[in-house]
């Protein structure tokens, strides 16, 4: 071992622990930095210009003013309102049929390996062709989800692409289709780890499953899905490209945004960059204020334990 | 403990795992990360912007994979002719085309020429992210286009369209329409005729989209702005139109109930659809499927006495303001080739599209082809589509009102209003 | 003293487990055709021949199916140079990514530096910007160092863009690993480098294979930053070549779907190679005493 050691460049023994770790953290911290400290403050700048269509090379400063345009218009907090909607209901369903199926899959079943490695696929495919797949499975007359209500539920047809509540919904169901396998796998390997004693314990106190899973397995997956669940809620709020793809850029009626997705469509559509810089600051701090307060939340239930 | 528990059973599972992934471990050395960085760099190399190099000229398009081969076939002959010169070619979506153009142009990069329909036009020279061609060509050359294919905008001229089209037309199913419809109500009739459930219709087209609605708003009177760039949405016209267009699905019944472009597109080409509207770009897809099809002239209505007018604009060349001025000769040398005569006829061989050089007229191969001379017959009565950078607004306002129309969602009287009212708020925060 | 109860339980609660093991299976089997159809419905795109999307039948094999598309986009297009464009992109992309999160995890495991906490939650701080609005000041910042064009640029960027999940994840599974282990290693004489290069990082295997996956997913199907960067068909990866058969109303929707599901191919090849250690190494938190 001590022969191996003088192999290396540096000799990590003389450095002091901290001077180590920072060592080990640079090309990471290097990366990091270079690649999102000067795209965060151009944005800063350009979101106290007034950058735009006229103002397109000859822009300049003119302070809050694009914060109160955000701020005073009425579709802001419309498409706020659907962005909290759209990111809890695909979380919600994210985590609940994640967490199903691992359930499921950590019994003793034939075949379930097999049927694990399939479950996983939509997270395995490229979301720009599970987006534009989808889209078509919505399509009113020839879509295989249409077909399938219209023979064997015997129900109306649905105009999933024409109408804003059902082209919002079809954005979801796309997007629960892609992420459940994330939260599935978390889950399965959280699981995994948690001792059979525990469980043959509670048997033997005469606890029923759904007593097991209240007193064993919920307190001991938490700590494994919360930091999960927090990537996952900033990834779907974040998330531009489904809703993008399905709804056609915000079709029906520009009534299917997000923030993202609005922001994009007010930069590169509308040529509002000023307004989207600003709009994309008031995403960012949204973001960070909820995750900070989430995180500290749960983190102080976690010491309860 | 029981956490202890859980942290041993991981770990024997690790260790489990550690022989399986020795021999990947082992061949792996932390030491090679800098080199193999470095091999990175050489594979990438440091390029500066294409707009630098005086061998190179790229330009971005939007032609169809089909109209690419013929480019290309193009490009290799340029190329020959003029070594030393790399041309290349990149295909970029309509939206893609337009973003990644102007976020190029802050940096001062980007491809050297656009190609593309002439509403692109306003924008970019509103943004000056385009150079004026007034001086770059002489009068005497452009006198040698028809003058469609010169696109002025603010009083300079900023494209040269090697083509004129992008017209909608009605294209029908020989089989089914031996003789296409002349007027409304004789496609109204006709439609029926061929309109049974549960998949066959009379009349299919992406109409859900405006640019597909303008033929019936012009049938009916009606045009998208005045000639100052304002707004005329609210207006008689455009409410019979949206009723017209409610009366041919639901009164009428002779089109499906909700169609987007690759459901009409689908349904023409599986032959259950007698007739479609759709444009020139489509003709030699419907050609590959196998279909024996005609085109005509959208039919008259007689309510208003009034031909359909769709939009009409001519596609064609700009050139990049970053180019630098020591480079502008080669870029104008490689225009004036794409816009001779010999270049534009090869298209119109291939796909039917009517060329812009007045010389270009008497070539039988234009002359005498049917589906030019239809066209052309149909741009009699079209309606070229404003230049300026509002109409993006005009149709971001129309889409929501329109779509709500046939949604059942809104009567047609308010929807003109709202149209109008968000055309209007949408151009104002562009402006601002 | 188990043998005991189970032989104490009635056969109702026997046929009970089995009714119940039955809704499960069909609970599971409903959930894979879910997962499956819109999959095997690429493939029916793949085989119709002129391009339609969509089709009246509901047949998975088209009456007149053909293979040509998965013919000519080999012979006709330059898909195989783009597909080993992406394998160099992502194989690279890889590879720093695991060199810098196992490092950067470890370091956010084993010590208490000072900007600890704040680096932890800096590295998920950059997940909240709406990614839209970075591409302008990543172009220019690339155009201004000369990498447009260049496949460094686009590395470095996918690297940054995948490093903060890996980074919390490793330092996730790290923590399961006791210290003891590398005091050990300490007491027999080794350095801090060689304690965590031949003891910790060995044993956390499973979830550099995750972190190696996690890398390679974000460069291979990337589309947008690539779209503006790369400007030259030759230097194209997969999701840009894919692009070039879509177009706004001729799209070759046959090459478009043969060309996705050989794209999807090689990603879900790894997960199904990978999937047993997915489960063991994807650990963002721990199940800590």
């Amino acid at each position: 071992m001590r022969r191996r050691a003088t192999k290396h460049s540096f000799d990590s023994e003389r450095l002091t622990p901290n001077t180590f770790a920072y060592i080990l953290m640079l090309p990471a911290a290097i990366v990091m930095f270079g690649v999102v400290i000067y795209p965060f403050f151009y944005n800063v700048v350009l979101s106290f210009s007034n950058m735009s269509l006229r103002h397109f090379r000859d822009w300049h400063i003119i302070g809050f003013k694009q914060y109160a345009e955000v701020f005073s218009g009425k579709i802001f907090y419309s498409v706020f309102l659907k962005t909290v909607i759209w990111t809890a209901v695909n979380v919600f369903f994210h985590v609940t049929i994640g967490v199903l199926l691992a359930l499921i899959l950590n019994r003793k079943l034939f075949g379930k390996a097999a049927i694990r490695t399939l479950l996983i696929l939509p997270w395995a495919i490229p979301q720009v062709i599970v987006a534009l797949t989808w889209r078509s499975m919505f399509n009113y007359e020839y879509g295989a989800i249409n077909l399938f209500i219209a023979q064997y539920l015997n129900m109306a047809p649905i105009e999933w692409l024409g109408k804003p509540l059902e082209a919002f919904s079809a954005c979801i169901i796309t997007n629960i289709w892609l992420g459940f396998p994330f939260m599935m796998t978390i889950a399965l390997g959280g699981l995994q780890s948690i001792p059979q004693e525990l469980y043959e314990a509670a048997e033997i106190d005469g606890a029923s499953g759904w007593q097991k899973f209240w007193t064993v397995t919920a307190p001991l997956l938490k700590p494994v899905m919360i930091p999960a669940i927090t990537l996952g809620i900033i990834w779907t709020f974040n998330n531009v490209n489904i809703i993008w793809l399905v709804s056609n850029g915000g079709e029906p009626s520009d009534q299917t945004h997000i923030l993202v997705s609005y922001v994009y469509k007010a930069a590169f559509n509308l040529y509002r960059y000023g307004y989207a810089a600003a709009l994309s600051m008031v995403i960012f701090l949204v973001l960070l204020t909820f995750s900070l307060v989430f995180l500290k939340r749960t983190r102080a239930s976690e010491a309860a334990y | 403990m029981e956490c202890w528990n859980a942290i041993s059973k991981g770990l024997s599972r690790g260790i489990m795992k550690y022989r399986d992934f020795k021999f990947i471990l082992s061949s792996f050395h932390y030491s090679t990360f800098p080199v193999l960085l470095s091999l990175g760099m050489l594979l990438g190399g440091c390029a500066k912007s294409t707009l630098e190099d005086p061998h190179q000229i790229v330009i971005w398009h939007q032609m169809r994979p089909d109209e690419r081969v013929v480019l290309k076939a193009v490009l290799d002959k340029y190329m020959a002719e003029n070594p030393g010169i790399k041309v290349t070619a990149l295909y970029k979506e309509t939206e893609e085309l337009r973003s990644g153009f102007q976020i190029a142009a802050i940096g001062g990069a980007g491809p050297d020429i656009v190609y593309g329909p002439s509403d692109q036009v306003g924008p970019f020279q509103v943004m000056q992210i385009i150079l004026p061609l007034d001086t770059l060509f002489s009068k005497e050359y452009l006198s040698k286009f028809d003058r469609k294919a010169l696109v002025y905008s603010q009083g300079h001229l900023y494209q040269i369209a090697d083509k004129i089209g992008n017209h909608l037309m009605l294209v029908y199913n020989k089989a089914i329409v031996h003789e296409p419809p002349k007027t409304m109500d004789e496609l109204i009739s006709m439609g029926k005729e061929f309109t049974y459930p549960p998949n066959n219709y009379g009349l299919v087209w992406n109409y859900t989209e405006p640019y597909f609605f303008i033929p019936f708003l012009t049938g009916c009177g009606g045009w998208v702005m005045d000639s100052l760039g304002n707004p005329t949405l609210d207006t008689p016209a455009m409410v019979s139109a949206l009723k017209f267009m409610k009366a041919l699905r639901d009164k009428y019944r002779i089109i499906p109930k909700s169609c987007d472009y690759e459901t009409a597109d689908a349904l023409f080409k599986e032959g259950k659809a007698a007739m479609i509207i759709n444009g020139p770009w489509s003709f030699g897809d419907y050609k590959k499927a196998g279909l024996d099809f005609g085109v005509a002239r959208i039919p008259f209505i007689t309510e208003t006495g009034l031909w359909p007018a769709p939009m009409v604009s001519p596609v064609g060349y700009s050139i990049n303001a970053s180019v630098p001025a020591w480079k502008i000769h080669e870029v104008v040398k490689l225009i004036r080739f794409f816009l001779s005569v010999q270049v534009e006829t090869e298209f119109t061989k291939h796909f039917n599209t009517i060329p812009t050089r007045i010389e270009a007229y008497d070539d039988p191969a234009v002359r005498d082809n049917t589906i030019v001379r239809e066209s052309e017959y149909q741009m009699e009565v079209g309606r070229p589509m404003p230049i300026v950078a509002e109409l993006r607004a005009i149709w971001d306002a129309m889409r929501p009102s329109y779509q709500a129309v046939l949604g059942g969602t809104e009567s047609p009287e308010r929807a003109a209003k709202e149209m109008q009212r968000n055309a209007v708020e949408k151009i104002k925060e562009m402006n601002e | 003293m188990r043998l005991k109860v189970k032989g104490q339980k009635s056969r109702g609660v026997n046929l009970r487990a089995k009714v119940v093991s039955l809704v499960l299976y069909l609970l599971l089997v409903g959930f894979t055709i879910v997962v499956l159809y819109p999959i095997v419905n690429v493939f029916s795109i793949s085989l119709r021949p002129s391009d339609r999307l969509l089709s009246t039948s509901l047949s998975i094999i088209p009456h007149d199916a053909s293979f040509h598309a998965y013919e000519a986009l080999f012979t006709q297009t330059p898909f195989l140079l783009w597909f080993w464009n992406s394998v160099l992109i992502s194989a690279t992309v890889t590879i720093t990514g695991v060199v810098l999160a196992s490092t950067a995890g470890y370091a956010f495991s084993r010590f208490n530096f000072y900007g600890k906490k704040s680096a932890m939650v800096g590295l998920l701080v950059t997940q909240m910007f709406p990614p839209t609005m970075l591409l302008l000041p990543m172009y220019i910042m690339l155009l201004k160092l000369h990498l447009i064009n260049s496949y460094l640029g686009i590395i470095v960027i996918y690297t940054s863009t995948a490093l903060p999940f890996c980074v919390w994840q490793m330092k996730g599974y790290y923590d399961t690993i006791p210290f003891s282990l590398e005091e050990a290693a300490r007491i027999d004489g080794a350095t801090r480098w060689v304690a965590f290069r031949r003891v910790v990082l060995p044993l956390a295997a499973p979830a550099l294979v995750i972190t190696a996956l996690f890398s390679f997913m974000t460069a291979w199907a990337e589309y947008v930053v690539a779209a503006q960067v790369l400007q030259d068909t030759s230097l194209f990866t997969l999701p840009l070549g894919l692009k070039q058969f879509e177009s706004s109303m001729s799209t070759q929707w046959g090459l478009y779907a043969a060309a996705s599901l050989i794209i999807s191919i090689p990603a879900v090849a790894l997960f199904l190679i990978l999937s047993k250690w997915l489960i063991s190494g994807l650990t963002l938190g721990s199940v800590k005493g």
